[in-house]
């Protein structure tokens, strides 16, 4: 029986939650108004009219007029709390700022930025995703305030995040005025990083010339392949054209051994797995400071240093095989 | 339920707060360790927040149920099962749930009980005092709630307090018209008020000192505004209570055998046909009065009252009894005919009963009686002879009269020879009974005092009075008062006057018309003030469904359902509107809305022939490829571009005016264009 109760609430929550997301706009910028503040009474709301409830019936038995005054004034009073309620959210300003990326698994942290129209308090807001914990703010002394709300991540790509629900209780905690928005709020999650020995990639027991630390380039000679279409003329080896054999290249490699390739092909696991090796190595090599490159399927970055090449080479793990790349 | 909640520190000092604000007129009823009680609780609950002590255990809990079964059953035995019991256990379980409340739901249970102490307190007084008091404490509560839900680092009590008063404000218009509009509900069933207040007043029974004990007292008994007449003269205004016809040489009482008075024993009474008894006479006086609560269940009125709308009920000896105690201020109407007679024929049961006198003692004054009988013709002049005794010879009247022996009518009449109304109206009676004459004591109240202000008059305790009915043949029964003779001035100017040099006189109040009320200012306030209260009475405590229903038929004629419903919504959704105005701050409209909406719509038109701006397309641009497509509507579009640039991209102040007339440029452009499209889109 309570199963059944607890999947008819379920199944009516995940209805409604389809119904507001159906209405919610997504826009960087919202204000709150009217259309899409919520108001309902919260369980102390419900009690606060039960005692006023009491309190009347015990003015009609007792026939004691100010006790009928006491009844309504309660009940005036509710009302007014619906009305503070309303306006501690309206006409509140959010807006969605780019937020950084995280680990698979960690908090994403999403940056939004509330203000206010000047000489208006929004106190004692909360603001949430699903299932997650609440962030507070006060809008009192400052008219803008930036937030960050946190939700847990459980998928490496471009995290979008789900809605964002504003709530406040304030000021007498008898109704719940919430909103529900998107604020277009997405970030891109890195695999989640997998432990793994870089022993395997420097070392192993595979030619040099197999190993993912050759890279072509035009200094020593390696050998001859094919011609092909389109290759430089320069590089043909015109002697064994002469002698008979045919158009050939000649090939040049550098060989650079503090170059390190992170080749996809090296690593062993599933998709996800690969990727979540990759990333530790990218992690630990970016700390160490010497350039590495990258090779994915249908993706190659050429070896680097810094910062932003750690970003970049995270975030091709990120996106990996995604099919709803964005730019953001 | 977030286990670790933990009640920010200013809310639990407003929350303690508003329990003790709330408590402290209970404390005045309650037994005083109750009291001591909730003192504790309060102090622990400081503790627990402290650190210091911890919650209490399941044991202590279940210690504290039993604790207070234990004290509450033999406590319920003694004073009964009333409302003062009840109130003692809701305000004991209201302190206990304080020390184990952790959760904001626990708190939320804890601030609804101090909404339902607050109506506890009411059951009690409903003065003006009562009243501002427990708005102050309804204050204090909604502070609570606020600082509860206000974010845990904001510690600002002094806006706490503001914005609860700003709400306390804003809520008061829709409760006073629910107050006067919301239809008012008779009881469901009649519980009327047990309370172990002391009663308050004259008393079913009149020993020697009882009257005269309420003339020290200052203290109101009730207010009568008499209506289309003026107010019958001083001396006339005897407020009958009660009348007492048994004595037994010491205390009048009244009659044994209906001494409970019950509806049912009232009703019996009313069936005695007291209409026959009763000749009415002389003009009629309506009037209203509103009494104080006396815990006891008669009611005042003049001669010979009759109840106009009221539920009360009159005995065989046209005495007004109310439905219950008079637990609360009672606001009742009357109408009286001074010159009314009853009882021309007087039963033998009845006779005998006003007859009757103890066996033995007082020889000498029956003796005196048995002479003076004889030496007059008529019980008319036998009565006239005994007030002339009284004021031809040297009686006095005073509250501090001399004690008296076991024969305590001879010693009056013989030897102290001073007394307050008791003794004057028990002897006057007993000398009527010795005489043969049916004769019974009247216990009430003499004399008023008119409040100028609102025109309405006030009677205090101590214009508490006894006197005599005597029954004459031909005549029935007649008000004599032998206190009057004694003392003219008690009659005719009150009883201040008659008592102005008295010591013990209104000894126990400094604030009444004597005393500091001699002070001109001092008395005009306490006049003023009690018009005030007066008029709470009559407009605020005093409406009930009655009242509400009169003032329905004066503002509808007909009284209907749906008049009622309409005046309830229409009224209560007016005031929460207006409320709601200033409760919810709106953002004044933007200044380029006009402007904008034109050129929007004029874009859209525009789309129709295939000329809709693009996204990001600059104003400039967008007119200029308009101009380019259709040359013909170049002005137009010029006028309206420059228009919406200017309003929009312009950094300076720009004045109301000049934006009104910008306005109605825009449209007059906006509709030129419109007809331009038309005229094209028909030519095609």
């Amino acid at each position: 029986m309570r199963i059944k109760t607890l999947n008819v609430r379920s199944a009516f929550k995940a209805r409604f939650s389809r119904w507001m997301a159906a209405r919610v706009k997504r826009k960087e910028k919202v204000t709150l108004n009217r259309r899409i503040i919520y108001i309902l009474p919260t369980r102390s709301g419900l009690m606060f009219v039960f005692a006023a409830s009491l309190v009347f019936v015990a003015a009609i038995n007792y026939a004691v007029s100010l006790a009928f005054g006491l009844a309504f004034l309660m009940i005036s009073i509710f009302v007014l709390a619906i009305l503070h309620g309303f306006n501690n959210l309206n006409q509140l300003k959010l807006r969605g700022l780019s937020s950084p990326a995280v680990f698979c698994e960690d908090q994403a942290a999403f940056k939004i930025e509330l203000s206010r129209f000047s000489g208006r308090n929004h106190e004692a807001l909360e603001l949430s995703f699903p299932d997650s914990h609440a962030t507070y703010v006060d809008l009192i002394k400052n008219d803008q305030e930036p937030v960050e709300v946190f939700i847990k991540t459980n998928e490496r790509g471009c995290f979008k995040a789900p809605l964002l629900r504003i709530t406040t209780h304030f000021p007498l905690g008898l109704c719940r005025a919430w909103s529900v928005v998107d604020l277009d709020l997405q970030c891109i999650v890195y695999p989640k990083p997998v432990n793994f020995s870089m022993a395997d990639l420097s070392g192993g027991s595979a030619s040099e010339e197999e190993s993912a630390f050759v890279v072509s380039g035009s200094e020593d000679y390696y050998g001859l392949r094919d011609y092909v279409p389109g290759d430089s003329l320069r590089q043909v080896a015109w002697k064994n054209v002469a002698r008979g054999q045919g158009m050939q290249l000649k090939q040049f490699v550098d060989y650079v051994d503090s170059e390190v390739w992170l080749d996809w092909d090296r690593f062993y696991g599933s998709a996800e797995e690969k990727l979540s090796r990759i990333c530790f190595c990218t992690v630990k090599l970016a700390k160490g400071g010497s350039p590495f490159g990258l090779k994915l399927p249908g993706l190659e970055i050429a070896p680097g240093v810094g910062p932003e090449h750690r970003a970049k080479l995270l975030r091709a793990l990120a996106l990996f095989d995604k099919a709803d790349v964005g730019e953001s | 339920m977030d286990l670790s909640y933990q009640i920010p520190r200013s809310a639990l000092i407003w929350i303690l707060l508003s329990v003790a604000v709330v408590l402290v007129p209970q404390s005045v009823r309650m037994p005083a360790w109750i009291s001591v009680v909730a003192a504790v609780c309060i102090v622990w609950r400081v503790l627990i927040f402290r650190g210091k002590l911890s919650y209490p255990s399941r044991w202590m809990r279940i210690l504290i149920v039993l604790f207070t079964l234990a004290v509450s059953i033999p406590q319920m035995r003694s004073v009964g099962i009333g409302l003062d019991s009840a109130a003692a256990l809701l305000a004991l379980g209201f302190v206990f749930k304080l020390i184990e409340m952790k959760q904001k739901r626990d708190i939320y249970i804890v601030i609804s009980l101090c909404f339902v102490m607050t109506m506890v307190a009411f059951l009690y007084s409903q003065s003006i005092v009562a009243t501002l008091y427990s708005l102050g404490a309804i204050l204090v509560i909604l502070g609570a709630m606020i600082a509860l839900n206000r974010s845990i680092n904001i510690s600002d009590n002094w806006g706490t307090s503001k914005m609860a008063g700003k709400i306390l404000l804003q809520a008061m218009p829709l409760a006073v018209v629910l107050f006067y509009v919301f239809p008012r509900i008779a009881p469901l069933w009649a519980v009327p008020i047990q309370s172990s207040g002391a009663s308050t007043g004259v008393s079913n029974e009149m020993s020697p000192g009882d009257i005269s004990s309420l003339g020290r007292s200052g203290d109101l008994a009730f207010r009568v505004q008499f209506e289309n007449s003026e107010a019958p003269a001083h001396e006339l205004l005897y407020w009958r209570g009660l009348v007492l016809t048994d004595f037994d040489g010491e205390t009048w009482r009244r009659e044994r055998s209906r001494s409970s008075f019950s509806i049912a024993s009232a009703r019996a009474d009313k069936q005695l046909q007291w209409e026959g008894r009763m000749s009415r006479g002389g003009a009629a006086f309506d009037y209203n009065i509103i009494l104080e609560a006396t815990q006891q269940s008669w009611v005042y009125g003049l001669h010979l009252a009759e109840a106009i709308d009221d539920e009360l009920f009159q005995s065989r000896n046209f005495e007004l009894f109310n439905n219950g105690l008079v637990t609360q201020r009672l606001s009742y109407n009357l109408r009286s005919y001074l010159q009314s007679k009853t009882d021309f024929v007087l039963v033998d049961r009845v006779r005998r009963q006003n007859l009757e006198l103890p066996s033995g003692g007082n020889s000498q004054s029956r003796e005196f009686a048995r002479q003076l009988r004889s030496s007059v013709t008529s019980n008319r002049d036998y009565v006239m002879a005994v007030l002339s005794h009284f004021s031809q010879n040297e009686y006095f009247y005073t509250l501090n009269p001399a004690l008296l022996g076991n024969n305590r009518i001879d010693d009056f009449l013989f030897e102290t020879r001073e007394g307050f109304c008791e003794h004057y109206s028990s002897t006057f009676a007993y000398l009527m009974r010795a005489a043969g004459i049916p004769a019974r004591v009247v216990i009430g109240y003499q004399g008023a005092e008119l409040n100028p202000f609102e025109n309405y008059m006030m009677v205090y305790q101590y214009n508490a009075h006894a006197w005599n009915e005597v029954w004459l043949e031909d005549e029935g029964w007649v008000r004599f008062d032998p206190t009057g003779a004694v003392s003219p001035d008690r009659v005719r100017l009150g009883v201040e006057a008659a008592l102005r040099d008295d010591p013990a006189f209104l000894e126990r109040s400094l604030f009444s018309s004597s005393g500091l009320g001699s002070i001109n200012w001092i008395n005009s306030l306490r006049l003023r003030m009690d018009a005030l209260e007066y008029e709470w009475n009559r407009r605020v405590v005093n409406y009930d469904e009655d009242v509400q229903f009169e003032l329905f038929e004066k503002i509808f004629g007909q009284v209907t359902e749906q008049k009622i419903l309409f005046l309830l919504f229409g009224l209560a959704s007016v005031v929460v509107i207006v409320v709601a105005f200033t409760v919810i701050r709106f953002e004044p409209k933007s200044k380029r809305g006009p402007v904008l909406s034109v050129y929007n719509k004029m874009s859209k038109d525009l789309e129709k022939i295939g000329l809709g701006r693009m996204k990001g397309e600059g104003p400039i641009a967008y007119r200029d490829r308009v101009v380019a497509a259709r040359p013909d509507l170049r002005g137009i579009m010029m006028q309206i571009t420059r228009l919406y640039v200017e309003i929009s991209y312009q950094r300076r102040q720009v004045e109301e005016s000049e934006i009104i007339s910008q306005a109605k440029q825009i449209k007059r452009y906006g509709r030129q264009l419109k007809k331009a499209l038309l005229k094209t889109s028909l030519s095609t």
